[in-house]
């Protein structure tokens, strides 16, 4: 388990981190969300050694991370990069020796991940000389040649066609079977919601909201009510305060409801105003519980936190 | 995993991905031409000093072979006699260059006799010639007159030669050893530190960096970084000398003093101690720049202070190898790479001194590791524009 121990972070006068705590545990995915400059890539440096926090610590299965520990990591970092000039199988050996594999076994895992993301004819060839989509899948491959227990994305999915998203969700659910850790940011919020089944927001350094997307949702009172009747102008709604109308359009109406809200008489009103085509009664999206929880605290909120 | 083993493994992918590149290959054969060329050109093209041919007709006055080699030694100038028994064949290999002159004096000495030159008359080889007819008649005519040869024989030996300040044995190859030595470190610098420099630039510039220091401490990047290009270094190193001995060998008669392979291990010492120490320093320094055009702009420091070194070395030290400014440079670890093979190849600094210089290096390259190896942690990571020393030594503060 990957645990993150109120990491606090400062580059001058800018605060990177103000006290993140979350945990990553092993066969899990993580989706770790945040607006620009929230503080993913600082965490992330934070867990490789790569930023020094003022603050906090990082702790892996128990014990502070130390380079041993690293070894048994993988990155991608959000800044792409490889030696352009390198050839690709010796680059991708390279890096699984760095991470303590034998030559031999390093060798052997380098043929392993290029067979089956498909570039195993590229092995001799230059980096710089793969397409862009065949470098990303070689900078994916480098954070896995050495079988991490723990795997580290800064948005993986940034830059890829569909295909690569289709190859990049394929491996990040493999590793998570074979019970590896994963934890990667990204912004693509729908495609989070398919891939993961934790997330963890983090907005100004601090995290605000983190546990299954299931939980998340239910916890939220927000309920989508979308309801279609045909024949109906759609009166039979208003007059409720506990309905607000997000969307009508003639017989379809796009409702959000407090999660208390008693269905059973919302139905029986739409079954009374015509034929009923529709009555679908969802959670949130993803985005918008991220939304709701990277908002900027109001001013109110601010003053009572500083009363408290 | 040991840090020595991450750190051999980076240093062998800078051996093997440069020693392998066309740019490394290429400057090693091209230097070695011109080393190879500097060395059997002027053979080529200004013809080999063999012994100069002369012809002389058969019979020949007694005597006459042996005056003429012995003159010609008198006068630095080697001779070797062809017999020819007919004038018509000698003047024949004078006109194709067989020989340098044909000489035609009858054996009894009865007339004065013909030099055949091809074109003109070289004067040198005339006036031995000249001088070892000459030589054989006054014999004759003196045996004649019935002089006694002890007194003729003591009469014609020349003054003995003295020498007041005779020039040490080796000391024009002792001052070409200690400036090479000056230059080859100088070249150390500039190359392969430079190459150093480059490659951390381009490490940043590429991104790689933070894939490699996910799992690389940034102290045993930039030592693994150092010693791979050092090895290329010391590889290329050998390479032109040993290509420098062979043809030197091949082509002339040159002769190393017997304090060469002193010399030698001097140099390869101090190779090694200048070149880390540099390349340290270039490639502590490249890690605040993040594109390659600022490279020259954060490196000047060090590539002044080089050259100032130089300019010590070769003109404060070789004027007074025992001088103040030479004694105090030999403790200073950014310029006595420098000035101590130099004094060493003239002699004029003892064993302790040198151990002395050694320590005093070593110690600086340790702290320089120490201090630059912080701040390369600290700038590495940092790719927005050129980063300040200060700001890259506190940002990896503990």
């Amino acid at each position: 388990m990957l645990e993150i121990i109120d990491l606090a972070k400062r580059y001058g006068h800018v605060v990177a981190l103000d006290g993140a705590t979350f945990t990553a545990q092993p066969g899990r995915i993580v989706g770790f969300l945040g607006p620009n400059g929230a503080g993913k890539t600082t965490t992330m440096r934070c867990i490789f050694g790569l930023a020094r926090p003022d603050r906090g610590e990082v702790r892996w299965k128990g014990g502070r991370v130390d380079r041993d520990a690293r070894l048994r990591f993988g990155y991608m970092p959000e800044q792409r990069g490889l030696y352009p000039r390198m050839r690709v199988g010796e680059q991708l050996a390279y890096f699984a020796q760095q991470h303590g594999m034998s030559g031999q076994a390093a060798g052997a895992a380098t043929g392993r991940w290029l067979e089956r993301l498909g570039l195993a004819d590229r092995r001799k060839s230059k980096l710089e000389e793969l397409s862009h989509g065949n470098q990303q899948r070689i900078q994916l491959a480098t954070a896995l040649v050495h079988d991490p227990e723990l795997l580290v994305l800064d948005e993986p999915f940034s830059g890829l066609d569909p295909l690569g998203t289709a190859t990049m969700t394929e491996v990040i659910h493999e590793r998570a079977a074979a019970g590896v850790g994963v934890v990667f940011s990204s912004h693509q919020l729908d495609l989070v919601e398919d891939v993961c089944e934790d997330v963890v927001i983090i907005a100004r350094g601090r995290i605000v909201a983190a546990g299954p997307i299931d939980e998340l949702k239910a916890a939220s009172g927000r309920r989508h009510l979308e309801v279609e009747v045909a024949g109906s102008d759609g009166a039979w709604i208003e007059g409720r305060p506990d309905v607000e109308v997000l969307e009508r359009n003639g017989g379809r109406t796009k409702l959000l409801v407090d999660d208390r809200v008693p269905l059973d008489e919302l139905l029986a009103a739409a079954r009374g105003a015509g034929e009923l085509r529709r009555f679908s009664y969802q959670p949130p999206r993803l985005s918008e519980l991220f939304m709701e929880a990277v908002a900027e605290p109001d001013a109110a909120t601010v003053a009572e936190e500083v009363a408290s | 995993m040991s840090r020595w083993r991450s750190i051999l493994l980076v240093a062998k992918r800078e051996v093997l991905e440069r020693g392998r590149s066309r740019g490394f290959i290429f400057s090693m054969l091209f230097t070695t031409a011109i080393i190879i060329g500097s060395f059997t050109l002027p053979a080529v093209l200004f013809g080999n000093d063999g012994p100069t041919r002369v012809g002389i007709a058969d019979p020949a006055p007694a005597g006459l072979d042996l005056a003429i080699v012995t003159t010609g030694q008198l006068l630095d100038l080697e001779v070797e006699i062809v017999p020819f028994d007919q004038r018509a064949t000698g003047e024949a290999a004078v006109a194709n260059r067989d020989i340098a002159a044909f000489v035609d004096v009858p054996a009894d000495l009865s007339a004065s006799g013909d030099i055949v030159f091809r074109e003109s008359a070289d004067p040198r080889l005339q006036g031995v010639i000249n001088s070892a007819v000459a030589a054989l008649r006054t014999n004759e005519v003196l045996t004649e007159a019935n002089v006694d040869p002890a007194a003729l024989q003591a009469a014609q030996t020349p003054p003995t030669v003295q020498a007041l300040d005779p020039p040490e044995e080796g000391a024009d190859i002792q001052f070409l050893i200690a400036n090479l030595g000056a230059v080859l470190i100088l070249i150390g610098v500039f190359s392969f530190g430079f190459t150093v420099l480059t490659g951390v630039v381009e490490e940043k510039q590429s991104r790689v960096v933070e894939v490699v220091l996910s799992t690389v401490l940034p102290r045993d990047l930039l030592m693994g970084k150092v010693f791979g290009i050092g090895v290329l270094g010391l590889i290329q190193l050998a390479f032109f000398v040993v290509a420098g001995l062979i043809a030197a060998s091949l082509t002339s008669d040159f002769e190393l003093p017997a304090t060469t392979p002193g010399a030698a291990v001097q140099l390869v010492i101090w190779f090694i101690l200048g070149y880390t120490l540099y390349s340290t320093a270039l490639g502590v320094l490249g890690a605040l720049a993040s594109r390659m055009e600022e490279a020259s702009n954060v490196s000047t420091p060090v590539t002044l202070i080089a050259m100032a070194a130089y300019f010590v070395s070769i003109f404060a030290v070789i004027d007074d190898p025992d001088g103040p400014v030479a004694v105090i440079a030999s403790f200073v670890p950014l310029s006595a790479p420098m000035i101590v093979p130099q004094r060493a190849a003239l002699g004029a600094i003892t064993p302790i001194e040198i151990g002395l210089a050694i320590a005093v290096t070593i110690v600086g390259i340790y702290a320089l590791f120490v201090v630059g190896g912080r701040v390369y942690s600290g700038a590495a990571l940092q790719t927005a524009g050129r980063m300040k020393l200060r700001d890259a030594w506190r940002s990896a503060g503990e």
